[in-house]
């Protein structure tokens, strides 16, 4: 369980991992002023420095920290999936839509830009917990009724969280399969020691033929 | 664009996640470092620059600023969820870690996983009045004081504590105090038969 | 000796020990086994438990295990050897044996400290009696001295030849005589007693610990007994009734509703149960093709015997369509009229109710599928006996186990799976056999042999699907002979065991006129053929009338039989 917090990133944690990834995700920014020497980062252009009213996609981390506050250094602009045709989109059925294909980080980057004061937040907001509230039945049944049925075909459309709400709801539909056949009692070869057999074996295997 | 290496790192470890650690990656940490020295420099030669008047430097200067925190976030993410990995480790394998995944741990998390094991040994011990308690032993809650075991492959005799011998014979069965035969469950010589 | 209160005799005995148990391979012992380490579990008795298979194998996990062990159970195993002269054991060791084997060694019987029996009194009732068998050991052994010593110095003291001398020694031949003639008798017939699963049971019964599980672990080790042709339907029939009174205690559903059972509870019902192999797990049709004495009556072999069953089919109202398709697929109108129309129309088929009909049991647990006792022998013997060739003895032996295990549905399935691989295979070798005409009378008894090679043979090297194919070979000659004698002659059938060692294993069966008895003498008969030709016999089974030899002395063996028994 532990690992499972960690890596879920809901608790905006500076180590999380999951957390770095959706930060990397990029936002149209205009440049409000000149910025010079940094010209390298538009690869559009061999110009030396950054020239006032440039627009560049910027990851988020980055974005954020020259739009906060005083700086201003740049402006924002809502990042194109989360913009009002999409938004009509996942309203009108938030099921369909494939949220891996429109960045894996779907939930968790649509958070962050809640922060940067866009116009148009309340709406983000409002859709993603639509969107959420959409999909979570979906996800919930999945996880509880698929046993030995193929996965990745259901979990192909999830977004990183979901993802992983599916997979604990799997791991609890286990686990309550093992009590019911009183199998959660038993004591098992741990699962690193396991992982780590099967690996080496497979390992001999290749260096043998 | 800015902290990609960093990045990459980030990304490698993220695959591995899930039962192994991947080897310790010296090198590409090495070269983050290295970019974080020259955005380092970059901005103390600005920095100059902007004091002197030049006022469209502070800007660039913001740039790589923010660069070196997340070049610094990504790093210090790397190492962590490292050492958590190892410490899961110090529980799932016991306290000898087997040759390979010990050869993908940097010398800085050798000695960490030798110091924990240590912590953890002393406070093991401390716990209780007689001889400490083996908080590795009876990882789920015991339901019964025996087990039945099968064994899975041919291992030999074994004393019990009773002083009694059993032979370990492949495919016989036993029903053994679970304390004695907790251990050779978790390592694979045995299987735990639930009745 | 014969333990009279298995609770003070046996079970207390055993607390706080540490106990051997050597299990047989078959599916009673198994059950026995389950219930015994039930029982165990509940008082913390530590236990091992290895499998045997064979008198070779007893005595050689007897001699790995022996170490620091007091107490040794045998389940199906033992009774009918002298258990003590066997192992060698030493002083302190006791032996507990619970095995359905007749008769019983004398010796175990007569052994009062270290070897104690846990069967019914009235199941030894033809014992011989202690005065028949041994004298008083002092006399023996002055009677020895006394022939055998040549010292001039007693021949002085002690005349030979003196008249009282001659009459003891006379008399001592006579008794010896009559001692062989008695050991003979009794020993000439093996037989089978009550299932040691249900001895177990009861005795759990008497500890107050019998649960619903374990009830149904006793059914499934007597419906062993009764469907691999080891005790007659009247036996049966006693050991169903006397169960179907504690599956009415334990299945006592209150109407009120503090007494309500869960649905997901274990639930055994008394049925009068269709007797058609695993009807319930495959199709109407191929089950009624491959049950024994529906497939004899009908000759089910022949196109005339299909033409006849299509009719008798068409009669019930029964659509092929729906009859060749899973059972649990058909109709359900036409699935619970199936029974009834069965009845309604056998007779016209020459069919009995009990070539159709076996009282038996039924359980379920929650909605899964019903799972009727002879599912459960049928899958765990195919699975005791699997023909796969990696898998050790021992391994099929834990397959087994698991699947009486009931909640591992997956692995009854495989094991209904390799079971109905079983039958084809017997059905097919006894088409074969019928169309080749290899059943041979060599005059007191029937034999044929498994020709190497076919595709089958290798179902037929284990002992109990031999059984079950002797069986059905026997029937099935017996329902196309016009010769009314054949069915008082009994069957020896032979198959290939190994081919690069060029050995056979070889079953006797007794005629089936004497079928309500289900005495076997062949285990004699063979020990003495094998004597008078001297071939290498290898008696390693815990039924005497199943054993090993080489394939070339075969031929020599059977001439031997044949002046025996004539």
């Amino acid at each position: 369980m532990a690992a499972l917090l960690v890596s879920s990133g809901m608790t905006n944690n500076y180590f999380s991992l999951d957390d770095i990834l959706a930060s990397q995700e990029t936002i149209p920014c205009t440049f409000n002023v000149k910025v010079a020497t940094m010209g390298y980062l538009d690869q559009s252009t061999s110009d030396v420095d950054i020239n006032m009213g440039t627009k560049l996609d910027l990851p988020f981390w980055l974005a954020k920290y020259l739009h906060k506050g005083s700086r201003g250094i740049v402006s924002v602009d809502t990042p194109k999936t989360y913009k009002e045709g999409y938004r009509h989109i996942f309203t009108a059925d938030p099921n369909v839509v494939d949220l891996y294909r429109l960045g894996p980080y779907f939930y968790l980057f649509g958070e962050k830009l809640l922060s940067l004061q866009l116009p148009d937040t309340d709406d983000i907001a409002n859709v993603l917990l639509k969107t959420f509230q959409g999909r979570f039945r979906n996800i919930m049944d999945g996880s509880q009724n698929a046993l030995h049925s193929d996965l990745a075909s259901q979990m192909e459309k999830l977004d990183v969280q979901e993802r992983q709400l599916f997979a604990a709801g799997q791991q609890g539909l286990h686990e309550f399969q093992k009590w019911e056949s009183r199998e959660s009692e038993k004591l098992s070869t741990s699962a690193m020691v396991s992982n780590h057999r099967k690996r080496k074996r497979i390992g001999y295997i290749a260096n043998a033929t | 664009m800015l902290a990609e290496k960093a990045l990459d790192l980030v990304r490698e470890l993220h695959r591995s996640l899930g039962g192994t650690l991947s080897p310790y990656n010296e090198d590409k940490i090495r070269q983050v470092l290295e970019e974080m020295q020259t955005l380092y420099d970059q901005n103390k030669d600005g920095a100059q620059f902007a004091a002197e008047g030049q006022t469209d430097l502070i800007s660039a200067i913001q740039v790589r600023h923010a660069g070196i925190q997340r070049n610094k976030r990504c790093l210090l993410a790397y190492l962590y969820t490292r050492l958590e990995q190892i410490r899961k480790m110090r529980w799932e394998f016991g306290s000898v870690l087997p040759p390979d995944v010990k050869y993908n741990m940097c010398e800085q998390e050798v000695q960490w996983f030798n110091q924990y094991n240590r912590l953890l040994a002393n406070y093991m011990r401390s716990v209780g009045e007689s001889g400490g308690l083996d908080l590795t032993q009876d990882m789920k809650p015991p339901k019964t004081l025996y087990v039945l075991v099968r064994c899975i492959a041919d291992h030999g005799e074994f004393e019990t504590q009773d002083g009694n011998t059993v032979l370990f014979k492949k495919n016989s069965q036993h029903y053994l105090l679970r304390s004695e035969c907790e251990h050779l469950i978790r390592q694979g010589v045995l299987e735990h038969i639930i009745q | 000796m014969l333990i009279k209160d298995f609770r003070r005799d046996f079970y207390d005995v055993l607390q706080h020990q540490r106990v051997l148990v050597l299990v047989a391979f078959d599916v009673d012992a198994l059950c026995a086994c389950k219930i015994l380490q039930y029982l165990f579990q509940c008082d913390q008795v530590l236990y091992t438990i290895v499998p045997v298979d064979g008198l070779q194998e007893l005595e050689h996990a007897f001699l790995e295990n022996a170490e620091g062990i007091r107490h040794v159970i045998l389940i199906n195993c033992g009774a009918a050897v002298d258990i003590v002269e066997m192992l060698q054991p030493e002083d302190h060791v006791r032996f507990y044996i619970c095995d359905s084997h007749r008769p019983v060694d004398v010796h175990n019987f007569y052994n009062a400290v270290q070897v104690k029996l846990l069967m019914r009194e009235d199941e030894l009732s033809s014992m011989p009696a202690y005065d028949d068998l041994f004298r008083d050991d002092g006399e023996d052994e002055s009677e020895e001295s006394d022939s055998e010593n040549d010292d001039p110095e007693t021949g002085y003291k002690r005349k030979r030849f003196d008249d009282e001398s001659i009459i003891r020694r006379q008399d001592r031949r006579r008794w010896n005589e009559s001692r062989v003639k008695t050991l003979f008798d009794y020993s000439k017939f093996t037989s089978y007693g009550t299932s040691a699963a249900l001895m177990m049971f009861e005795l759990a019964w008497k500890l107050s610990k019998d649960t619903n599980s374990l009830l149904w672990l006793a059914i499934v080790g007597v419906t062993d007994q009764f469907v691999h042709y080891r005790t007659p339907r009247d036996k049966y029939m006693e050991d169903i009734m006397s169960l179907q009174s504690h599956v009415s205690r334990h299945n006592q559903r209150g109407a009120d509703d503090e007494n309500i059972m869960s649905v997901n509870c274990l639930r055994v019902s008394f049925e009068e149960e269709l007797y058609l192999p695993l009807y319930r797990h495959w199709k109407l049709f191929d089950s009624i093709c491959h049950s024994m004495p529906i497939a004899c009556k009908l000759r089910l072999w022949s196109l005339k015997g299909q033409k006849r069953l299509h009719e008798f089919l068409a009669e019930m109202g029964l659509p092929l369509t729906q009859c060749k398709q899973q059972y649990s697929a058909m109709d359900t109108a036409m699935r619970s009229e199936v029974k009834v129309k069965i009845l309604e129309y056998m007779n016209k088929y020459g069919l009995e109710i009990q070539d159709v009909i076996i009282p038996s049991f039924t359980m379920q647990y929650g909605y899964k599928h019903l799972l009727c006792a002879t599912d459960f022998v049928y899958a765990a013997a195919a699975a005791l006996e699997s023909v796969d060739r990696l898998r050790l003895p021992t391994d099929n032996f834990l397959a087994a186990t698991e699947i009486l295990q009931r909640c591992v549905s997956r692995k009854i399935e495989a094991g209904l799976e390799s079971a109905k691989l079983q039958l084809r295979g017997v059905v097919n070798q006894v088409q074969s056999f019928l169309d080749m005409h290899q059943i041979i009378s060599a005059g007191p008894f029937l034999y044929v042999c498994v020709q190497e090679g076919t595709a089958d043979s290798r179902f037929f090297s284990h002992p109990q699907c031999l059984l079950r194919l002797a069986r059905y070979t026997l029937q099935a000659h017996c329902s196309v002979s016009r010769n009314k004698r054949v069915r008082s002659l009994p069957l020896v059938l032979g198959a290939p065991l190994s081919i690069e060692e060029g050995r056979s294993i070889m079953v006797g069966i007794p005629p089936l006129d004497t079928d309500d008895e289900r005495k076997n003498f062949f285990g004699k008969a063979f020990e003495q053929a094998a004597e008078s030709t001297n071939t290498v016999v290898r008696f390693n089974s815990f039924d005497s009338h199943i054993i090993e030899m080489k394939t070339e002395d075969r031929s020599k063996f059977f001439d031997a039989l044949i002046s025996i028994l004539q």
